[in-house]
Parts: structure tokens; C-alpha cells; sequence
């Protein structure tokens, strides 16, 4: 500061030397009062003082007779060293002043700055929580965003008590619900975590709020549609267990009467057996289908060839469809798989059973399938009326019928499902309205260790 | 068991059942006709008016509460619908809309021809018997009087007002809406409680064991029925 000084007089001094000519030197000083003001504006009071003083000692010295010579007590000396000496408090002060508001205003805007980045940061955070379903997923990132603001790394975590890494410190964010910590690197700057720490705060209670709310929700929505299938499956069992029993009930008490005729005794009796058969399918299928929904169906796995399954599957359905077309087109290499065969055999009977009554009396019903890298592939197809899309979801539902359908348990379809997924397998559904159904069974292809031997 | 050749119409989807109907109300003396539909009960309704319905409350086509609303509106035909337990509502909005009587399933033979033929005396005898005996109880119509096992039993004038509509709808049920506005007039359709109290006292006084009652019966929800014969 005092080279400045120097040098700032000393470019006053100059420039008074070289204008000596032009003016006289005493009328010249007054540029010394630039060099004042210059110092002023830019170091403030006391170096301006300071060059005042200087600046006096040296127009005494250089420019007022007797030259090279200190002369106090010279009167206009005293006037331009007071003049100057005032400049330099006045100036220096305004200019400090200015200078201070400067740095404020600077110093101002960079915390605007800062805060917007921290605004933004939040922001983005609060719209990537309503964006995701899953608020544990979002941490890391929000976590990672937020990361820059503060200078350092950040963690996020829901937890009962606060487990930082060695390197790390640990806030506790002021949740009001459930506990949650922030860890940060030593380094990170605490002024700006404690102050993202309440929105912060607030944006996760919102978050798990939500979470909240959705799982009531969803949980809601489960218990109605718990509700909605108890009532149906009370409703179907009621009506499809009644109506046999009713029949047999109403046959039973009608032979109980005098003088029947043989043909009517003929008649009830095969009112009794046919409906008990009814009965005993129903209750097969009730059990299946309890064993299939508590997870109780514990397949066991053999080596399978599926076109002897579908063969004897088709053989069953048969004996009871009397003579409907089955055309079975099963490649002769279909590869063999590993899954329970007496339930694959209900599967595909279902299946079959469940085609040739959607099907036009007389057009076959053709069982196709092939084998890809995923799996083996064997699709029962019908030229039906199709299942219209609306119902395409619910055809594998316990109890769904098809329109008009009244005969069979409804559960033919679950069961098949229930047992295929049991296996390993995926049941799927191709269906054009007008143009029939396929259901494709898959099986995962099994791995054969080792060749049989020939 | 003779039933005179009255023609039923059953109507029911349930082929198997209808079967073993048909074999039973012919062997009682009925001439049967069957549908299958709510469409077809309806034709064959309007085409050749039965004697008597039998009529499931569960139809491919809609709801026995539907042919019993659209019967209703020209014909006062008697109607017995078939119910299901669970059905209960159903059987319910059946008898509003004006069916008689109701038989839940399973039912026996013997059961469902006792409904027809208390469905089937309403327009015959009601008025003309002066006197209904059942088991020990007697009701005389025209004396105001009722005896049990031989001797007088003492009723004020609602409790045997309400004996006799009970005595003359015997085996048939009748709905608390009919009772109260018989017994106590038209406007007392909802108060039901007159019904639970009066009934009690009724029992108390004509049942060996009110607790158990074999001549009133209870039809939860529905209304009362005076057994036909014990």
C-alpha cells in the first residue's frame, strides 16, 4: 500500500515537473489532490491521509522555494495540506462506504446464488418422490443431487439410529414421523446441511407419507377385491353345489313314491347318477383349487413326454365328449420336460373339455406346439366364438364363466393355471372375437444330463 | 294326494332337476309344464295361464323377482319361488313384488306338493270353511271361538284376529306387510314389533311349548305360517 502511495505521488510529483512550464508550481499542487482522491477512492481514509501528508511534504520539497529544502511554516503550504487532509477523510470515507455496499450486494447475490442451487436441488428431489412409487429407491439420488450443494457427498437413510461411516457425521433431519439421518463427508459444509436439513425434512414426511397412503390404498383395494371374490366364490359354490344336490334331493324323494313307473324309476335313477357324478367333479376340482391357492400343490417332477400326456388327456375328455374331433399335430421331436404328469393330464383335458364346448359341433379342436430355447410349447385351439377382450383377464378367475356357459365349475381354467405355474410353466391366451381361443401351455425345457442309452 | 289334474308350470335351467320334479308332481296328479327361461315362463304364462308357478328365483335370463313383477301386473295366478340360502334378498324383493309363497332348495317331494296344495285352496275354501282343525287346535270362524285338546282358549279380538288370517292361509305363509294391514289396517305395514309381541301371546296361550311352537311358525324375515296339519 505504501509503494502505491509513493508511486501515486510521485506520478502527481512528475506531472507537476512536466507542466512547470505552462503554470506556475504552486497553482500547480492542485494536482496533488488527484493523487489524494485517487489513493481514497481506492484504499480509503488513513492512506489517503497518508498520501495528503506526503503529497504536502513533497510539493514543500520539490516545487516551493527554497527548492530540495523542508520550509514549514510556508502559509499556503498549511492551506493545501488542510484542503487535502479534508479530501482525503471525505473522499475516503464516501468511498469506503461505496466499497462496503458493493461487497455486501456481491456477497448478497452469491447467497441468492447458493440458495437458489439449494431451491433447485430440493426441488428436483420433491418431483423425482411424486415421479417414483418407491421412496427408498429415490434416496441415493436425491442424496447424490444434493451432493454439490453442500461440497461434498451425502447419504440418506430411514433408520431408527444413525450409522455413519468413519469418515462421515451424522444429522438427525427433524421428521416428524419416522427417524431419518443425513450423513456427510467432515468437509461438507454444515452451515448449508443444517440448512437444507428442515425442507428436507419435510419432503421426506410428505414422501412417506404418501407411501403411506398408497399402501392404504392398495391395501384397501386388496380387501375389496378379497371381498368381491369371496362373494363370488360363495355365490358360484352355493349355486353349483345346490343345484346337483337339489336334483339328486328332489330325484331321491321322488322314488321314494308308490307305484312308479319303471321308466320314471329309470329316469330319477339317472337324474342320481349323473348328477352325483356332477357333485364329485365339483368337490375335485373345490379341493384342487384350495391345494392351488394355499400353495399346497407340491408337483412332482418326472420326465415327461408331452404328446403322450395330451394323447391320454385327450382319451379322457373323450370318454365323456363322446365323439368331438380331437386332431392332435404334436411334432414327433418335441423334446421332453420335467414337470408333474397326472397334472399336466388335468391341464390339458381342461383344456380340451373347455374347447370342444366352445366349439361348433364337428370342427375339431387341434392341439398343436413346438419347442424354442425357452421352452416347449403345446397350444389347444378352438374355432369358437373367441373370448371378447373385456374378459380375456378373467377367464383364468375361479368361478369366471363364459357367456352363456352354464355347465362346468367355472374353475377348469384356475385350475389349469394354478397347475401350471406350479410346474414351472406359463399359460397364455391368443383369442380372435369370431375366430376362436388358443391357450398356449410352456414348460421350461429341462436340461438332460446325460443321453439316454440307446 | 290327489290334486285334480291343476297344471303346473316349473320353471328352472337346471334340466336335472326338472326331471325329478316333473316325476313328482305328476305322481301327485299335476299336469307339468316346464321352462327354462324367464322368456319362455312368461309366454307360456300369458299364452295358457297355469294354475300354479313354480318358479326358481335364478335365471339365465334375469330374476324370478322380474316374472313375478310383470305376472303380477294382469294376473293374481299363485306364485311359489324356488330359493337358495343366500338367495335371501332375492326371495324377499320375490315376495314384495307379489309371489305367495316361497320353498328353499334342497326341498323333498312332500314338502313342495304341501306348498302347491295350500297355494292351490286359497281360492276355494278360504271363505266357504266355518271351522279349521289342525291337530288339537280348532279355529270356528263364524263362533270367534278356539279350543285346544277340547277346551277354550281365551284370546283378546287382535290375538284371534290374527289366528284367523294365520287359519285361513293354513300351510301358506303369510307376510308381516299382510298380517298388519289385515289386523290393524292399513298405515301399520312397518310396525313389526306389534307382530313379535302379539304373536308371543298367542303361542303362550295355544302352544303346548311356546318356546318351541309347532302350530305358529316363524318364516325369518318374511312372516308367519300356521302348520296345515300335525
Amino acid at each position: 500500500m505504501a509503494a502505491e502511495i509513493v508511486a501515486t505521488v510521485a506520478a502527481a510529483s512528475g506531472l507537476v515537473a512536466v507542466l512547470e512550464g505552462v503554470a506556475s508550481a504552486t497553482s500547480l499542487t492542485v494536482i496533488y489532490l488527484l493523487a489524494v482522491l485517487f489513493v481514497a477512492i481506492r484504499r480509503g481514509e488513513v492512506p489517503g491521509l497518508a498520501t495528503a501528508l506526503f503529497s504536502v511534504l513533497a510539493t514543500n520539497f520539490l516545487f516551493i522555494e527554497p527548492r530540495y529544502r523542508l520550509t514549514i511554516a510556508q502559509s499556503e503550504n498549511v492551506v493545501a495540506l488542510v484542503v487535502f487532509l479534508i479530501a482525503a477523510v471525505v473522499v475516503g470515507r464516501l468511498a469506503a462506504r461505496s466499497r462496503q455496499r458493493a461487497a455486501e450486494s456481491e456477497e448478497r447475490a452469491a447467497i441468492a446464488d447458493a440458495r437458489e442451487k439449494e431451491a433447485q436441488v430440493l426441488a428436483d428431489a420433491a418431483s423425482l418422490m411424486l415421479v417414483s412409487g418407491s421412496l427408498e429407491s429415490e434416496l441415493d439420488t436425491i442424496a447424490r443431487s444434493l451432493g454439490p450443494v453442500v461440497g461434498g457427498p451425502l447419504r440418506l437413510e430411514l433408520a431408527g439410529s444413525p450409522k455413519p461411516a468413519d469418515d462421515e457425521s451424522s444429522l438427525r433431519l427433524p421428521m416428524r414421523g419416522q427417524p431419518a439421518w443425513l450423513y456427510a463427508r467432515h468437509d461438507a459444509d454444515r452451515e448449508v446441511i443444517e440448512r437444507i436439513a428442515e425442507p428436507l425434512a419435510r419432503l421426506l414426511d410428505v414422501g412417506l407419507e404418501r407411501r403411506r397412503l398408497t399402501e392404504q390404498t392398495a391395501e384397501a383395494e386388496a380387501v375389496r377385491r378379497a371381498e368381491v371374490a369371496k362373494t363370488a366364490v360363495l355365490h358360484a359354490v352355493s349355486h353349483d353345489l345346490r343345484s346337483p344336490l337339489t336334483a339328486i334331493v328332489t330325484a331321491g324323494s321322488a322314488l321314494q313314491t308308490d307305484n312308479l313307473s319303471d321308466g320314471d324309476r329309470r329316469e330319477l335313477l339317472s337324474v342320481i347318477d349323473s348328477e352325483s357324478g356332477r357333485l364329485s367333479r365339483l368337490v375335485d376340482d373345490l379341493l384342487d383349487l384350495s391345494r392351488i391357492e394355499a400353495g399346497a400343490v407340491s408337483p412332482r417332477p418326472d420326465w415327461c413326454d408331452l404328446k403322450d400326456v395330451v394323447a391320454r388327456a385327450a382319451d379322457q375328455v373323450a370318454a365323456s365328449h363322446g365323439d368331438h374331433p380331437i386332431e392332435i399335430r404334436l411334432p414327433d421331436d418335441l423334446p421332453l420336460v420335467r414337470v408333474d404328469t397326472v397334472q399336466a393330464e388335468r391341464v390339458f383335458s381342461n383344456l380340451i373339455d373347455n374347447a370342444i364346448k366352445f366349439s361348433p359341433p364337428d370342427v375339431p379342436v387341434t392341439i398343436s406346439g413346438g419347442s424354442s430355447p425357452a421352452g416347449v410349447t403345446v397350444r389347444v385351439s378352438d374355432r369358437g366364438p373367441g373370448i371378447p377382450s373385456s374378459a380375456r383377464r378373467d377367464v383364468f378367475e375361479p368361478f369366471f364363466r363364459g357367456r352363456g356357459q352354464q355347465s362346468g365349475s367355472g374353475l377348469g381354467l384356475a385350475i389349469s393355471r394354478g397347475f401350471v405355474e406350479a410346474n414351472g410353466g406359463r399359460i397364455t391366451l391368443a383369442s380372435r372375437k369370431g375366430e376362436g381361443t388358443a391357450f398356449a401351455v410352456t414348460f421350461p425345457r429341462a436340461e438332460i444330463a446325460s443321453p439316454a442309452p440307446t | 294326494m290327489t290334486s285334480d289334474g291343476a297344471r303346473v308350470l316349473v320353471v328352472d335351467d337346471e334340466l336335472q332337476i326338472l326331471r325329478g320334479l316333473k316325476v313328482i308332481l305328476r305322481n301327485a296328479g299335476y299336469t307339468v309344464e316346464t321352462a327354462a327361461t324367464k322368456g319362455e315362463a312368461l309366454d307360456a304364462v300369458s299364452v295358457r295361464p297355469p294354475d300354479v308357478l313354480v318358479l326358481d328365483l335364478i335365471l339365465p335370463d334375469g330374476s324370478g323377482v322380474e316374472v313375478c313383477e310383470e305376472i303380477r301386473t294382469w294376473s293374481n295366478l299363485p306364485i311359489l319361488v324356488v330359493s337358495a340360502v343366500g338367495d335371501e334378498r332375492e326371495k324377499v324383493r320375490a315376495l314384495d313384488a307379489g309371489a305367495d309363497d316361497y320353498i328353499t332348495k334342497p326341498f323333498g317331494g312332500d314338502e313342495l306338493t304341501a306348498r302347491l296344495r295350500a297355494l292351490l285352496r286359497r281360492s276355494t275354501d278360504t271363505a266357504a270353511s266355518p271351522s279349521v282343525k289342525i291337530g288339537d287346535l280348532e279355529v270356528d270362524f263364524s263362533a270367534h271361538a278356539v279350543t285346544s285338546a277340547g277346551s277354550e282358549v281365551h284370546l283378546t279380538p287382535i290375538e284371534f284376529d290374527l289366528l284367523r288370517v294365520l287359519a285361513q292361509n293354513r300351510g301358506k305363509l303369510v307376510t308381516q306387510r299382510h298380517l298388519l294391514q289385515d289386523v290393524w289396517g292399513p298405515g301399520y305395514e312397518e310396525e313389526g314389533h306389534y307382530l313379535r309381541v302379539h304373536i308371543a301371546h298367542i303361542r303362550a296361550k295355544i302352544e303346548p311349548d311356546p318356546a318351541r311352537p309347532r302350530y305358529v311358525i316363524t318364516e325369518p324375515g318374511v312372516g308367519y305360517r300356521l302348520r296345515e296339519s300335525y
